[in-house]
Parts: C-alpha cells; structure tokens; sequence
C-alpha cells in the first residue's frame, strides 16, 4: 500500500463521512430527545432534491443550501404532525414518509424537470488552507475540503456542548429519558422534541445538499442510496454521543472508501462483502459483543398529556 | 399509538372506512398531481385502468405485481400483531431468492415439481432465519429489532451482489443475473396467454395459512397475547422470548416465499435488483390492510394495479410508474395514519363528554335536582 493509496483513501473518507455526519448528528440530536427518525434517508433525500432544484433556479449555492434545509424541514414537520397531532407509530409514520419521499422526489425529478435530469448545477467549491493542505497524507484529506465538510466536523464538539452543557440539553435528555418527570419540571416535552426534530431535519436536509451540490452536482432518483440508513446506525454504533457517533461515521466510512478503491484498483477482495461490513459491525455492536450500549429511556414513545 | 387500533377496529365499518376513505383520497391527490404536470388525469387513469386491468394479460400483471408484496406484508403483519416491527422483509426477499437459487443451481435436474418445491422450501427456510436474526437478539440480548432488521436488508442486498458477482457469475454477461433456469425448476404458467403463475396461487393459500395461523391456532393467540401485553403474557405461562423469536422467524419466512416466487416464477433466474423495494411497500400493505389478511390481500392489489398501471402512462419518461405506486402507498398510510389518530380523538372526547354527563347527572341527583349548581 503506497502513500498515494492511502492519501486518496483518506480524501475518499472524509468525503463520505461529512453527509453521514451530519445527518447522523442530527438524529443523535433527536433521538436524545425520544423521536426517531427511520425517515432520517427521506430527509436527506428531499434535501438534496430541494437543494438541487433550488441551485438550478438561484444558481446560488447558499440558497440552495437552504433550500436543503426547507427540504430537510419539509418531512420533519410531517413526521411531527403525524407523531406528536395525530399520534401515529414513530416507526410507521417513518417508513411511510420514506416510500413517499422516494417516490414524490422521482416523480418530481422525472414530471417536472423532465428529461433532463442529471443537469448538473454549481457546486460548493473546495476552500484548500494554505500549509496545511500541503500536508503528505492527511492535509488533502483534512485541509482541503468545502465549508460545509469543515463544518460538520466542526459541529461535532458544539453539539456536544449543547446537549451535555445547556439546560436546552437537558431539556432534551429529559425528554427523551424521563418525558413525565420532564413535564413536572416544566418542561414543555412536545415543544421541545418539536425542536430536536427540526433541527435533525435541517441537519439532514443540509446532509443530503451536501451529497448533491458538493459531490455529484446533480440529482438522480435515490440519490442517498441508504445513506440515512448507516447515519442511523452510526448513532447506535457511537452509543448516542457525539464523539461515539464521530468515530462510528469514520469507521465506515473507511471502510467504504476502501471498497471503492478495491474495486477500481481490482484487489483481490470481495468488495460487495465489504459494503456489507459497516452494517454487520453495527448489528454485532448493539447486541453487546463490543460494548453495552442502551438508547434513550423512551426513544420512539409518543408523550401523550 | 398502540397496536391495538391498527389491529382491532371496533367495528367493520371502521375497519373498512378508514382504510378505503384513505385510498380514495390518495388517489384524488395523484389526480392532482397529474393535473399539476400537465397530464390529463381522467386520460392518465383511462391508460393506467387498460394498463392495469384493461384484458386479461394487464390483470395478470396487475396480480403477479401484487403477489410479493402480499406475501412480504403477511409476514410483517403477524410480527406487528406481537408487538414486533419486521422492517427487513427486503432482505428476506433476497435471502428467499438466493436460497432458491442455490437449489435450482446445485441440485439435479429433477421431474416438474420437485426442484420448485425444493427451492420454496429453501426460500422460506432462509428467510425464516434472516428474520431469526434480529428476532433473537431482540428475544435474549434486548437489542431493538428495527435496526438490526433494516441493517440486514443491506447486508441481504450485497451477499446477492456478491454471490451474481463471484461464484454465479455469467462469463460475458453486462448484467449481473444467472441463466434463465430450465422449465423444470420455474413456476409453470396457470393461464395461458397471460402471466398468471402458479405463485399467485401459493399467496393466496399463504394469506389464508396466515388467518389460519393467527386467527385458530395455539402459537396466534400467544402472538396477539405478547402483542397485547408481554407481562401479562409471562403471567399466563407464554415463553415470551421464544415467542418473539419464533414470530420473527414466521415473518421473515413469509418474505423468503415471496423472494423465492418471484425468482422462479417472475423473473425466472436470480437478477440483481429483483426485488425492487417490495419488502419496504409491504410495510405499507400490511397496515393499509389493517394486519388482517383478509385485507392486504385487497392492499397488495391495490399496490400492484398502480404499479402494472402506471407503466401504462402516457408520459414518456421511465421511473413515473414506480414514482406513482410510492405516492399513492405513502399517500394511502399516512391517511390511514391521520384517521385512525382521527379516530381516537373523537372517541376520547366522546368518552370524556360521557363521563362528565354521568358527573353532572350525579351531582344533579345529590344536590336534590339543583342543576344550576352541577353546571356552575
């Protein structure tokens, strides 16, 4: 394994961890607060739409950023009305929200942009740190990525901040351990999950942008691929911390960076097991193999007054 | 929400109402959608309906599309019943196709129905024991089978790859997929002319082993007993955690039946992608259906009358018939899932205008007909 391997390993890395970080941040932010989200791929999903579509129709990267965000938003708040007003199954509401995502953003893709479909649009360019990214090995990796990359690793000691340093963070532990007891501190426990749950469908909206206007460029149905699925795991593998969820997002990341780079390179290695892999250790982590591991108290119970 | 409203309406009307309400309105809002695209929608549907149910090979698609996503819902709905969400029933499809497929790959050459049987067998088997999976770890290590099942649908999806890939790999083929498999390993053809295979059959005799199953037997009433209450359960001398595993187990052999149905009788070879989400929309199926049988046998229709029909729409872009069964099956549960909450509020508020009815009326009695005092 020369040095150019592995520098192109790591640049790969980085790159498909950042849209798993974020995404996987923000669900840790809810799921801290008991709301989880399977529809955590939908997000992402509408997000890298929106953003997408928001690029073509701006041709200005911060606003289809936010455009991501309103995705991201968009199925947040419907995952909402359907848990906290209509008191449906977080789990039932989210695999619903996931068929419809998937099938309204393709059907938006195909219908209303028409043929078209992979028009590419302007991408968040690159901002290299001078010395820095001239470091062999890590710099091109680490120092030589876009702002929203060097953000999502940025937000990983400000969340948890947030949640383990704020009485906002307490107010979201509490209502994800003990949303009764939360409620006869004064709590106001819908209100505050409302808010853990927007700001995972903003990070996750911002996830999905990040796939398609930092990397690809365009929009193509299924564009997240499962994504929303590892960030998911990531959380659980990361023990519900954020530094847990940080290396969690590493691990497979490298692991996925390096099954594609088996691949182009033709390594005698059975990739198609490798892409299995992340998934695998997951399962074998949470059933205690690695470490005891235990989700919020009432993660996926509705709080019904 | 409990299991309980989505299982046990109070009464047939409820349970019909609510599901059949959804749908029409789901499919009032696709009307819409098409109208915002500029498609005529009483055309679109005119070509969806030819598309979809029009003669006798579009009903034939229309049943053989539905076919594994009713069988892949039965499983899940039993799971639901016990209090378990099978969300995996993907990757049991793929488990039940490449069991089927090793069959009819290794084994000889044997008369008509013995290597289908086989292959069923071996389907149902692996599917069982992807679904055993999470089931035990849930059973005996307390891990949330959500996760693990969806994790494994992924891992499901690449050993397919892996194995259309490597060991099963055709020199020269740009797809990943076997040879089409001899006659004597496939689903024959019921009706001729069509493509009714004898799968179709085989679901219904699954839907109705699934009532059967749930409805009259000895392991149904500990699966709704668990579902209902798992203490309660322990109390009354229910193996709760072998039940657990066990009804995992169930479900995820369900899924195997349907990943092994569409492998020998759709597709008729193992082809990488076989299974295009029908383990995810029968999530849908299954509670569109309300948990009963009876009722995603009608879900599962539905399902596969949009997806033969929206092939049939005249727009000419591929992925809108697929886009098009997605919104109506999102569509269809999430209204489901705003009715039933519907349901239980008026039902709630109901109850709460009873209870202070009988307050009033005994206040009223005690302080000697004074009403003026009860309603102060």
């Amino acid at each position: 394994m020369d040095i150019d391997f592995l520098t192109l390993l790591l640049v790969a890395a980085v790159s498909l961890a950042a849209p798993l970080l974020i995404a996987a941040l923000g669900e840790l932010i809810s799921e801290t607060a008991g709301v989880i989200n399977i529809q955590l791929e939908a997000m992402m999903l509408v997000g890298a739409f929106v953003g997408v579509a928001g690029a073509l129709l701006t041709q200005n990267i911060v606003l289809a950023f936010a455009g991501a965000i309103v995705g991201g938003l968009i199925v947040a708040a419907l995952h909402g009305i359907a848990c906290f007003w209509f008191r449906a199954n977080q789990i039932v509401s989210g695999v619903t929200l996931n068929i419809l995502a998937l099938g309204a953003t393709t059907f938006l893709l195909v219908s209303v942009m028409g043929a078209d479909v992979t028009q590419s649009v302007a991408r968040v360019e690159r901002i290299p740190i001078p010395v820095l990214s001239q470091i062999p090995v890590i710099g091109p990796a680490l120092f030589a990525q876009n702002v929203v990359v060097y953000l999502a690793f940025v937000a990983v000691p400000i969340i948890w901040w947030m949640l383990d340093r704020t009485s906002f963070g307490l107010a979201l532990r509490s209502a994800g351990e003990r949303p009764e007891a939360a409620e006869s501190l004064g709590i106001d426990v819908n209100r505050t999950r409302w808010m853990a749950l927007a700001m995972c469908g903003a990070l996750a909206g911002i996830a999905g942008g990040l796939l398609t206007l930092g990397g690809l460029g365009f929009f193509t149905p299924n564009v997240t691929a499962g994504r929303g699925f590892i960030a998911l795991a990531a959380v659980v593998f990361g023990r519900w911390r954020p530094a847990g969820t940080l290396v969690a997002v590493l691990l497979f990341s490298v692991v996925d960076a390096f099954q594609i780079r088996a691949q182009t390179l033709g390594l005698p290695v059975p990739y198609q097991l490798l892409v299995a892999l992340p998934y695998l250790v997951t399962i074998i982590a949470l059933a205690g193999f690695i470490t005891r591991m235990r989700p919020p108290s009432a993660l996926g119970v509705n709080y019904e007054h | 929400m409990t299991i309980g409203r989505l299982a046990d309406p109070r009464s047939l009307a409820g349970a019909v109402l609510v599901p059949v309400a959804s749908v029409v309105l789901a499919l009032a809002t696709v009307a819409v959608l098409l109208v915002v695209i500029g498609a005529n929608p009483f055309d679109a549907f005119g070509s969806m309906f030819a598309a979809a149910l029009g003669d006798a090979h579009a009903i034939s698609t229309s049943v053989t599309k539905a076919v594994p996503r009713l069988m892949a819902a039965l499983g899940i709905a039993i799971a639901i019943r016990a209090g378990l969400w099978n969300i995996g029933a993907e990757g049991q499809i793929y488990l039940g196709g490449m069991a089927a497929t090793a069959v009819v790959l290794y084994a000889p050459e044997l008369p008509f129905p013995l290597i289908p049987l086989l292959a069923i067998i071996a389907a149902t088997l692996a599917g069982a024991a992807w679904g055993a999976i999470p089931g035990a770890l849930r059973a005996w290590r307390g891990v949330n089978e959500v996760i693990t099942s969806l994790m494994l649908v992924y891992v499901g999806i690449q050993v397919t790859r892996y194995m259309l890939e490597a060991p099963w790999a055709v020199p020269g083929a740009t797809f990943p997929a076997t040879e089409p498999f001899g006659a004597y390993a496939r689903l024959p053809i019921v009706v001729p002319g069509t493509l009714l295979n004898l799968g179709a059959l085989l679901a219904l005799l699954a839907a109705i082993a699934a009532w059967f199953l749930v409805d009259r037997t000895r392991f149904g009433l500990n699966v709704r007993a668990i579902g209902g209450s798992p203490n309660a359960s322990r109390f009354l001398g229910i193996r709760v955690n072998r039940m657990i595993f066990l009804t995992m187990a169930v479900s995820g052999a369900f899924a195997g039946l349907a990943g092994s149905i569409e492998v020998l009788g759709v597709r008729g070879r193992l082809i990488e992608g076989f299974s295009q989400a029908y383990g995810f929309e029968a999530i849908a199926v299954a509670l569109l259906g309300r948990l009963h049988p009876a009722g995603i046998v009608g879900a599962a229709l539905l399902f596969g009358v949009l997806d033969a029909g929206g092939a049939g729409l005249q727009t000419g872009a591929r992925g809108v018939s697929s886009s098009i069964v997605q919104i109506a099956a999102g569509l269809s549960v999430g209204y489901v899932l705003i009715g039933l909450g519907i349901q239980e509020k008026l039902r709630e508020r109901r109850r709460t205008r009873d209870a202070l009815e009988r307050t009033e009326a005994a206040r009223a009695d005690a302080s000697g007909g004074d009403t003026s005092e009860a309603t102060s």
